[in-house]
Parts: C-alpha cells; structure tokens; sequence
C-alpha cells in the first residue's frame, strides 16, 4: 500500500446530526495514486471540503475506512492524527491562508516549527521553497505586503515544506485573476512533474483540466471519475460544461 | 515545540498590538508599582530609622513623664519631673552605668565670627555620654560643667567658614541672652542622636546640662513653674523673667539642684536584653517610690515612660507595617483588576485568530503548541507589566526616599517576588483563554470568517 497509493478511501460515509442527519459523503471509495494529480468537482455542498477534511485528516469519517501514507486515521488519537497531519500533509485554501504578522519565510518554516525542526534548518529549507515559487526576494514581506498570487505562492511553499505525501488545495485559485490563476496553475503542474501528489478541490473546469484526473462529486457520492491521462501534456480547449 | 519559540511567536503578536497590549498591561503595572514604591520607601525609611541605632545606643533607655491618655511618640506631652537629685542617685545605681537629663533648648541664633545665623531649636543639652564616641567625626565629648559642644555638620557648615572643633560660637538664647561655647567635636552627619531628637537632618548644637541647662533653669522660677507648663518646655518657662538672667548665672551651685528635666537618658551596663531592663525596672522603681523628687511632681496624672529606641521605632514600625499592608491590599484588587484585563482582551485575542489558529493545526500544531502560544502571550503581558510597574515603582519609592532624605535601599528579594507575581497573574488570567484555544476544532476554525 506504501509504494501504491498515498491516500485510499473505502466506502466513506460522514453523517452530520442536524434533526435529521445531513449525509455529507454516502459511501465514497477513492484511491489516490503516489504522483498523482486529481481534480475534485462537484456543486456546492456535494461534500468536496469534506472529503479533503478526510483525506488532509482533519477529521474522521463516521462509518469507513480512510488511510493516509499507510495509516487508518479513524484508529488513530487526535494527538496521533495532528502529527500525522503535519508530517505528511500540505494544505493550500482559498483565502486567508498565512499568517499575517509572520513574514513570507517565517510562514512557510512554520510547520516545520510543529515538528521540532531547529531554527537554522528551518530558515534554509524555507528559503530553498520560496526561492522555488519565485519569491526568494519576498522573503521579508507581510502577507498583506504581496499580491493575492504571491500569496498562494508562498503558501504552497508552506504545503511543501515538510515534504508532504500529499498536498490538498481547497479553491486555491478562486479569489485569483486568470493570469495569476495560470501563474499558481503551472506551480501546481511543476510540483506535480517533481513527484508530489496533489488533489485540487474546484468548481472550475479550466483548472480541474490540469489534473490528471477528474473525480465528479453529487450528495455525497462519487458520480463518475473522469481520466485525462492523454490530454494532459497539452492544454484541453473544452470549455467544459459543469455536469 | 520549545518554550523559547512559544515565547518569540507570542512576542510578535504582541508587538502586533502595541497599544492594546500597553493598555491590557496598566492594571498589572499600577498595582506592581504600588507595592514597590512602597516596600522601596518602607524598606529606606527602616533602613533610615533602624540604621541610626548603633550598638551604643541600644543600651539606652529614653524616659519621660506624660499623661498616660496622650497619644504620640518620644516627649508627647511631657512634663518636667527630673531633678538633679534623682539623677545623681540612679548614676549610683549599681545596675545603671549613667543617668543624665536631656532638654532641648530654644534659642534665636548661632553666632560663628560675626556672623549671624538665625536658629530656632538648636541647642540640646544633655549628658556627656550623649555623644557616642562612635557618631564623632573628629574632637570628643563635651566635658560635664565645662563650656563646650559638640556640632554637626549642618551646623558647621552654615557659616561662610566652616566650623572646626577649637572655635568659639556664641548661642543667643530665647531670652536675648549670649553664652560662648568652645566647639570640642564634629559629629559625623546631622541626624539626630537619639528618638528624642527625631530622625530628619536638621543643625544641632550639644551642650552639657551643667551649666547651659541649669543656668537657664535658675532663671525660672524653681519647682512650681515647670510642671504648671506645657510642651516640652522650648518656649515655656523662661520667657518669664529675662531681666534676671545674670544673678542666675552667679548663683550657679545652689540653684543648679532645681534644674528640672523634661526627659532623661538611662545607660545600661551593656545592650544585652536583660542589663537594659534590669537598669529600666531599677529607674522607673526610684522615680516612682517617695525616695525620688520626681514622685512629687508626677501626681495622679503623670506617669514615666522609660522606652529603648528599639521600642520606641517598633511603634513607629507598626504604623509603616499598617499603612504598608493597606497598600498592598489596594495593589492585590489592582492586580486582580489587571489579571481580569489581561483575561478578557486574550478571550478577544482567541477569538479574533480562530482562522489562525485553524491555519496552526492544520498545519501539524499540537494542542499543547496552541495552548503554549497563548499562556506565552498573557505571561508576556504580566511579566511586561510586572517588570514596568517594578521599574515605575522603584523610580517612585526613591524619589520619595531621596525627598524625604533617607538612605536608598534595594529590596531585590522584592524585585523578583513582583516578577514572578507577574508571571503567575500571566498564567492565571491566560489559562482559560488558552485552553479555549486550543481545543478550538481546526474545521470550524477554517471555516471561520
Ligand atoms: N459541521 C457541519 N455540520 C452540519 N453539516 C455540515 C457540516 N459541514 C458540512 N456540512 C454539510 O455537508 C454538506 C457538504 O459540505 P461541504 O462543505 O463538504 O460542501 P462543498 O462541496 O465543499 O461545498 P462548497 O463548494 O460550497 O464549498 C453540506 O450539505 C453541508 O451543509
Ligand atoms: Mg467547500
């Protein structure tokens, strides 16, 4: 299971107790491929943000089995999951995603302070990353000191720093004009190309494109995967109608 | 994740707030700075006070006689009972090694080479013994019946040429009259010499009682006069008669027997507890029995009072006690304030960086990192606050102490107890702040706007 897929997900079911209980995700099996790239779409409230709570183990499915980097989150502690999170997950999100009085370095060196790493060590491993997303001159900037795509940059920087299994983006690109859009796109691709395996949450057909594979999300159900194996290398002019 | 890091993340976010920040602090600050401007003055005027015992001194007992009702320290209310006679025969006491009157005398000026120097309480008359060897900064003791002084500094240092043992300065008393002394010691600095005198700095002129004493005392009338007055006999009984004034001093031996003092100094044979209570139990017993001149004149409303200087600071010592725990008091509702200052801008603080603090756990912190951020950042405040109101504190205890000219003392012990005090209110108001903190469930927190 190591070597084969980071992340496996077998009959999936969260259930939230509203009155009546609200079905977030009913029965979801997915296995994410080590390297891979997936898409994930779907309608609002069809349960993508739930699922990457899931996988990025943020939370534990009511029924099912999730395992990530070859570990049953559902058996594990909080203390356990926490720390299996931070050694091999990355998150990038919409918005609001650094912390504002911490400058771009000291933003994507924090997660390596969660796991103890020393300060000169940090710092070096920081700066190789934002020097990788093309801000090695930004390094001293407040995050409301860089423009919205310099921001995601350096946030996945930070999803990178600890060399994560996985790397989870959550809208990454929703607040961002089409050509800084493009910008972050191609740093997801670039990522990908060096070995990371991303999944990348979208309501946007254009940047679920850039994935290797589509995973259409409704009510909480997988309605269908779509492969892009072969149109990947070359950009899909589809404008994409949403299912 | 260490402490240190706890400590320079929690640091930033305070920085991130300056005003806020200062503002949380103010409670802790004021309160901190009570105690210490307090304990610092409490701590010089003790040292100011009790320092001015020397070995010496503590084998003395002061005594007068007052209404037992009055109120007040050293000489409330006293009367002037001592007699020559009572004085010689507690000297032969065989538990007592020395029995002298003590009597401060008014004057109008000191007079050093032409020069005038207007003094109203200058002059004190006691026993030679007075003058312990120890204050003397050059000469010796004046001599009993001899025309000699000792001066302090502040006296010395009045005239345009400074005063130095050998010279000649004339004393106008009250009554217009000027007497010559031969100036034979320099006390080392210008505190007073015992309770009597009180403890501030002020010029002082001491002269034996024989002959500037009982001079003066024969030119009142003897016996009745003294005791019918009041106050401590500076301007009372010889504003009389100072027409009369040379006959007084030619009939000096005769008269000198009715010399009453208004207060006395009983010298025990060392300063152990029990040599000086063993010679106060044999004064007071003399003075009280029929034997004693001063029975007469003590009546039913007079009592004598015999007090060390010890006794005689404790009393003051429990009113610095009283005053000081009141403050502390206040300081302790201001820290309390304070804790609940800090705790409530913390609550807001944990509340404003949910997503932050969603962003932390999402990204590998741990429970106990986000409770460690948040206690670091409310220590830092009480400890901020701490250090500043120490600081604040020590500045103002020693603008009071220089003010009212007392030596400076540094109560470290204080120092640190007011730091970790405020290390303690950091922890006791961040603790429930933190602790929401960090069970804060990652998800909502994402989701947070
Ligand atoms: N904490 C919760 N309590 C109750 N219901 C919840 C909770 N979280 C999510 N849900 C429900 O689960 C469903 C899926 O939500 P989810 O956030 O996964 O949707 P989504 O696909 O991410 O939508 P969007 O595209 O709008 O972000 C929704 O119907 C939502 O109301
Ligand atoms: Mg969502």
């Amino acid at each position: 299971m190591k070597t084969g897929s980071a992340v496996s997900l077998e009959d999936v079911r969260k259930t939230y107790q509203l009155g009546e209980p609200v079905h977030a995700l009913d029965g979801v099996s997915l296995e994410i491929e080590r390297g891979s790239y997936t898409a994930i779409m779907g309608p609002s409230g069809s349960g993508k943000s739930t699922l990457m709570n899931l996988v990025g183990c943020l939370d534990t499915p009511t029924e099912g089995t999730v395992v990530v980097d070859g570990r049953d989150v559902g058996s594990l502690s909080s203390r356990e999951r926490t720390q299996l999170r931070g050694a091999t997950v990355g998150f990038v999100f919409q918005t609001f995603n650094l912390m504002p009085r911490l400058n771009a370095l000291e933003n994507v060196a924090l997660p390596q302070l969660f796991q103890g790493a020393g300060r000169g060590e940090r710092r070096d491993r920081a700066r190789t990353l934002l020097e990788r997303v093309g801000l090695g001159d930004r390094a001293d900037h407040l995050p409301n000191e860089l423009s919205g795509g310099q921001r995601q940059r350096v946030a996945l920087a930070r999803a990178l720093v600890n060399d994560p299994a996985i790397v989870l983006a959550d809208e990454p690109s929703g607040n961002l004009d089409t050509e800084t859009e493009a910008d972050v796109l191609d740093l997801f691709a670039e990522f990908h190309e060096g070995g990371t395996t991303m999944v990348v949450v979208t309501h946007e057909r254009h940047v679920a494109d850039r994935a290797e594979r589509i995973v259409h999300l409704l009510d909480g159900r997988i309605e269908r995967i779509e492969s892009l194996e072969e149109e990947a290398s070359g950009r899909p002019s589809e404008p994409g109608s949403s299912d | 994740m260490r402490p240190l890091e706890y400590l320079r993340l929690s640091w930033r976010s305070i920085r991130g707030h300056k005003l806020r920040s200062a503002l949380t602090t103010l409670g802790v600050v004021i309160g901190i700075a009570a105690v210490i401007a307090f304990v610092t003055l409490g701590a010089s005027l003790q040292a100011g006070v009790i320092g001015d015992i020397s070995p010496d001194d503590q084998r003395n007992a002061y005594g007068w006689a007052a209404d037992p009702d009055v109120e007040g320290g050293p000489l409330a209310g006293a009367q002037p009972v001592f007699s020559q006679d009572d004085l010689e025969t507690l000297s032969e006491d065989e538990e007592i090694d020395a029995a002298y009157g003590y009597m401060p005398l008014s004057t109008q000026a000191l007079v050093y080479e032409d020069e005038i120097s207007p003094q109203s309480d200058a002059l004190v008359a006691a026993g030679p013994s007075y003058i312990r060897e120890e204050t003397l900064d050059e000469g010796r003791q004046f001599e009993s019946g001899e025309r000699e002084a000792v001066i302090n500094p502040a006296v010395a240092g009045q005239f345009e040429e400074n005063v130095s043992v050998g010279d000649e300065l004339t004393i106008v008393l009250q009554g217009g009259q000027g007497t010559n002394v031969t100036v034979v010691g320099i006390t080392e600095d210008s505190e007073g010499l015992s309770p009597f005198e009180g403890f501030e700095p002020s010029p002082r002129v001491y002269v034996p009682t024989d002959p500037y004493y009982t001079e003066e005392a024969a030119t009142m009338l003897p016996g009745d006069g003294g005791p019918g007055e009041d106050g401590p006999g500076e301007d009372g009984p010889e504003t009389e008669n100072p027409e009369t004034e040379e006959p007084a001093a030619l009939q000096d031996g005769d008269e000198a027997d009715d010399a009453l003092f208004l207060a006395i100094v009983v010298e025990a044979d060392s300063a152990d507890d029990e040599d000086v209570d063993a010679a106060r139990e044999r004064a007071l017993a003399y003075l009280e029995s029929d034997e004693s001149d001063a029975s007469e004149l003590l009546g039913d409303d007079l009592e004598v009072t015999l007090q060390t200087s010890a006794e005689l600071l404790q009393q003051l010592q429990d009113v610095l006690d009283l005053l000081q725990n009141f403050i502390v008091g206040i300081a302790a509702i201001s820290l309390v304030v304070g804790s609940i200052g800090i705790a409530n801008i913390m609550l807001v603080s944990v509340t404003e960086r949910t997503r932050e603090i969603g962003i932390m756990k999402a990204v590998g912190a741990q429970n106990r990192d986000v409770l460690g951020l948040f206690l670091a950042e409310s220590v830092i405040l009480g400890a901020v606050g701490a250090i500043l109101g120490t600081a604040l504190g020590l500045v103002a205890g020693y603008l009071g102490a220089w003010y009212i000219d007392l030596p400076l003392v540094y109560p470290l012990e204080y120092v640190a107890l007011a730091i970790v005090i405020g290390v303690l209110v950091g922890v006791a108001s961040g603790l429930y702040p933190a602790w929401r903190a960090a069970r804060t469930d990652p998800i909502d927190a994402l989701r947070y706007e």
